[in-house]
């Protein structure tokens, strides 16, 4: 059997003024057979997405094909001219882009979005628009009114549902899907990779997923292609690439999955909690006793809720926060974990006094956080600090980090000239930054997403808190950047007292740092316990749902087997 | 339909507001009329009271206390009444400013509205075809024009168009020899002569409109949407035009709401270098002449049209872009 799609040689050249050109594909070579479902699979910076743009020709400046062939059905479309290649979209290869929420045109409808396709190709008459667009929506899983709205009407996972019916109106006999999931919540990222899986069986198009996410890859396709630098450094079936990888970089990628739920769990670099823990009482009690701390820095939530105004008159108020309460002693971890909207944010909002609660208390040792004045506010920041989620913006991209760092240690800790700075480079040492003087004079930019994440938590650290609020800090990281993070965390816990609460949707970092968890539903506390025991044997129907839609490569090789 | 009922309400709300402040700041401000006409008076010799009581009662000063003043002037704005011109008189104020009006909407108001779509046409044109000659020319040609002050563009077209040439007439709205009447020959004669001007402010404002548009329409097409319409295979037309322009221009309607409110104010210049009668034409001469109510009239009318173009540009927002309508 011919292939559909068969690339020799490919490489890609990104060239801009002023910078060193960066070959972001080098030399790629693979065929993919008609009705395959394949992966794609590297960790950003591998050239995965450059290579599903340049096989599906939307690849634009300063992005450049600079040798090799594409050959489709056996033409090669980088000699196609815009026309032949814009006509043979239809019925020919079509792109799902990662970010399905901007794919849309904010000012048409849904309708119309289906309107332009069928008028730029005319392969449906114009009497069975209507029924076609309906058609497709269903198989999609939308009702058909939502062809009547706007982009800006939907959620997130519907508008990435509305970009797969919109390429599947195509009847494309080759589908590419960028990173289609990756901004979504957990559940709903479960929800759309069934769609896809069902649609590929259904339509029986040819299939590229493209993911940094190597479990949802190995979940949903038989043959994977693994990118590193720019070269495909393996190239196997997926059961191949689970049980006998071949190469280095696959094996490392593969070590960082484990399953949250199982006996014991362990990432390179973080032996199992079990081996580790000598009882938290304990230690707890030795870090409270070296620095000094006292043990009136518990967190107290009690009986918190919090309602906001509906959004739109006539509509309901939003619960956000529905009685919940917990406490958090000095040195203990606490896992808040739940979908997008649980009101896991919503509480470290309450905590550090950004919101105030409608009811109930929120104690600082033995301040009422929503009684607090400025001067005492600024007290409780100095003890209690937050990492947010993403590094790329969570730094000021003009200062260097050593600014970054003073900024705190001047108007927290009163230092002052080279006190100040030998605070700087002791907070970098202890994030692990070495050389600290380099990094010290680093700008933003300079530094990978990792060792961004270590400036952040060293400015959270800079005025010697007490508590700290991690807010989703490794789900912007690549999977081998996290352990590192992670293991910092537990570190900084372990070693220097500070109490965390640990906000996530991502139940295995949850499993390695924490000992406690609380899982949140509609704001709403539906199970807590030991991490590890309620991982293990969950209860409540939600949190079993949580765990089932984590990817988890060892469990597709026990459907595989 | 609950979008424009707001937007109307809070239209009416900063007219309120706007006519109250035209009323207050006067009052608030140290002299008066009558004081600088006395002050002048008093280089001669001493002023009597009665005196005094005489200027006030010629210039109008108002009786009673502020509230019954208050009341008063608005009664007065709504009946469009804002007495009688000081260095015109007896003409009333309303009756010039009426006259004067239909040639600053026509020259500045028309020729903004022609450059803004002119400008944004050829900003989508450039942004479309970037790095080609068709993106280089305009764009170089029209940042190079709108880099000349205004007035020495305006002197320029006068000396050669006008002087030099004869092509055009160089002052006036219309000819010697015509007289104001709703005929075909006055409404060309009218166009002819505001031919000049009209190219000048078409000269020194089509540079800005199409940077701003070729810009704003630069960053579209690197979006998503724009990217997923080139996927699915539309024509390129449909992708410019309906993709990539249509939300390129949205930004762009600020800037030109405020264009549009500035046409009666930011006239001045304009009429009087080309000797226009229009309202910045007669602002002037009312300065000059410290002609207080015309004077007035003409910042009351200022404030009403910023605020007629924002409310207008507001409703276009509505209509373009779902996102505001909520």
């Amino acid at each position: 059997m011919n292939p559909i799609l068969e690339v020799k040689n490919l490489s890609v050249v990104y060239e801009s003024s002023g910078f060193n050109a960066l070959q972001a594909v080098d030399h790629v070579s693979f065929a993919l057979e008609a009705g395959e479902f394949v992966g794609l699979v590297g960790e950003s910076g591998s050239g995965k997405s450059t290579l599903g743009l340049a096989i599906t020709r939307l690849q634009k400046p300063p992005a450049r094909t600079n040798g090799g062939q594409i050959f489709f059905r056996g033409k090669d479309i980088r000699e196609l001219d815009a026309e032949t290649l814009r006509q043979q979209r239809q019925g020919g290869f079509a792109m799902v882009l990662q970010s399905g929420m901007n794919a849309l045109n904010p000012v048409r409808t849904i309708r119309n979005h289906f309107i332009d396709i069928f008028r730029a190709h005319g392969h449906v008459g114009k009497s069975g628009w209507d029924a076609r667009q309906i058609e497709l929506m269903e198989k999609v899983g939308l009702p058909k009114e939502t062809l009547a709205r706007f982009p800006g009407e939907l959620s997130g996972g519907m508008r990435q549902r509305v970009s797969i019916a919109l390429a599947l109106s195509l009847e494309p006999q080759l589908m590419v899907f960028d990173e289609p999931t990756t901004a979504l919540d957990v559940l709903v990222q479960q929800a759309i990779m069934d769609t896809i899986k069902s649609l590929q069986k259904s339509e029986g198009f040819t299939a590229v997923l493209i993911s940094h996410d190597l479990g949802v890859v190995l979940e949903s396709t038989q043959r994977v292609l693994v990118m590193h630098e720019g070269r495909i450094v393996e190239d196997a079936p997926s059961r191949d690439i689970l049980e006998n990888p071949q190469d280095e970089y696959t094996r490392m990628l593969l070590s960082h999955y484990a399953d949250p739920r199982a006996e014991v769990v362990e990432l390179p670099g973080f032996p199992d909690r079990a081996g580790r823990d000598t009882g938290g009482a304990a230690r707890t009690a030795g870090a409270t006793a070296r620095d000094g701390r006292s043990s009136d820095s518990a967190i107290v939530v009690d009986h918190v809720s919090k309602v906001y105004p509906p959004p739109r008159r006539g509509e309901q108020a939003v619960t956000a926060v529905d009685d919940v309460s917990f406490t958090l002693e000095p040195g203990q971890s606490l896992a808040l974990v739940g979908a997008s909207g649980s009101g896991k944010s919503t509480i470290a909002k309450l905590i550090t006094g950004i919101e105030k609660p409608t009811a109930g208390t929120v104690e600082f040792g033995r301040l009422d956080v929503a009684q607090l004045g400025r001067r005492q506010i600024r007290e409780l920041h100095k003890n209690v600090q937050m990492i947010f989620q993403d590094p790329y913006s969570a730094l000021n991209p003009l200062h260097t980090v050593e600014y970054t760092l003073t900024r705190p240690v001047v108007n927290f800790g009163g230092l002052r000239g080279p006190a100040a700075r030998k605070r700087v480079l002791e907070l970098l040492e202890t994030v692990g930054l070495a050389p600290v003087e380099q990094f010290a004079a680093k700008l933003p930019h300079q530094l990978s997403g990792g060792q961004r994440q270590r400036v952040v938590i060293a400015r959270a650290l800079a005025s010697n808190p007490q508590v700290l609020i991690a807010d989703e800090p490794v789900s912007m990281l690549d999977v081998s950047l996290r352990a590192g993070v992670l293991a910092l965390l537990e570190d900084l816990r372990a070693q220097w007292g500070v109490s965390m609460l640990y906000i996530t949707h991502d139940l295995l970092s949850a499993r390695l740092v924490t000992e406690n968890i609380m899982v949140l539903n509609g704001g709403r506390v539906v199970e807590r316990g030991n991490t590890a025991q309620v991982l293990q044997h969950p209860e409540d129907e939600y949190t079993i749902r949580l765990l089932d839609a984590v990817p988890n490569p060892a469990r597709a090789r026990g459907a595989a087997v | 339909m609950m979008y424009v009922l707001r937007r109307i309400g809070f239209f009416l709300l900063t007219l309120w507001a706007a006519v109250t402040l035209n009323f207050l700041l006067p009052r608030m401000m140290p002299g008066s009329p009558t004081d600088a006409a006395i002050a002048k008076l008093a280089q001669n010799g001493p002023v009597t009271d009665a005196t005094r009581k005489a200027i006030e009662a010629q210039l109008g000063v108002p009786d009673g206390n502020i509230f019954e003043q208050y009341l008063g002037y608005l009664h007065q704005v709504i009946t469009l009444d804002f007495g009688v011109s000081y260095t015109f008189y007896p003409q009333s104020v309303s009756e010039m400013v009426w006259q004067a009006f239909p040639y600053t909407v026509i020259l500045v108001g028309f020729v903004t509205i022609i450059a803004f779509v002119l400008g944004t046409l050829i900003g989508v044109l450039t942004a479309w075809k970037r790095n080609t000659w068709l993106d280089a020319l305009p764009t170089l040609t029209g940042s190079f024009a709108s880099t000349f002050p205004y007035f020495w563009t305006a002197l320029l077209l006068l000396f050669f168009l006008g002087y030099v040439l004869h092509l055009f007439p160089t002052s006036g709205a219309f000819g010697p020899t015509a007289t104001p009447a709703l005929t075909w020959d006055f409404f060309t004669d009218v166009l002819y002569h505001a031919a000049l001007p009209a190219l000048t402010i078409l000269i020194t404002s089509l540079g800005g409109w199409i940077i701003g548009m070729r810009n704003a329409m630069i960053n579209t097409l690197g979006d998503d949407y724009v990217t997923f319409a080139e996927a699915n295979g539309l024509k390129g037309r449909t992708v410019a035009i309906r993709y990539a322009a249509r939300n390129a221009i949205l930004p762009n309607l600020t800037g030109f709401g405020l264009a549009l409110g500035g046409v009666v104010g930011g006239s001045v210049l304009v009429e009087q270098v080309f000797g226009y009668p229009g309202i910045g034409y007669l602002l002037f001469n009312a300065v000059i002449g410290q002609d207080y109510p015309l004077m007035q009239a003409l910042f009351l009318m200022i404030t009403v049209s910023v605020l007629i173009a924002n409310f207008l540009v507001d409703i276009m927002y509505g209509v373009l872009d779902p996102r505001t309508r909520r």
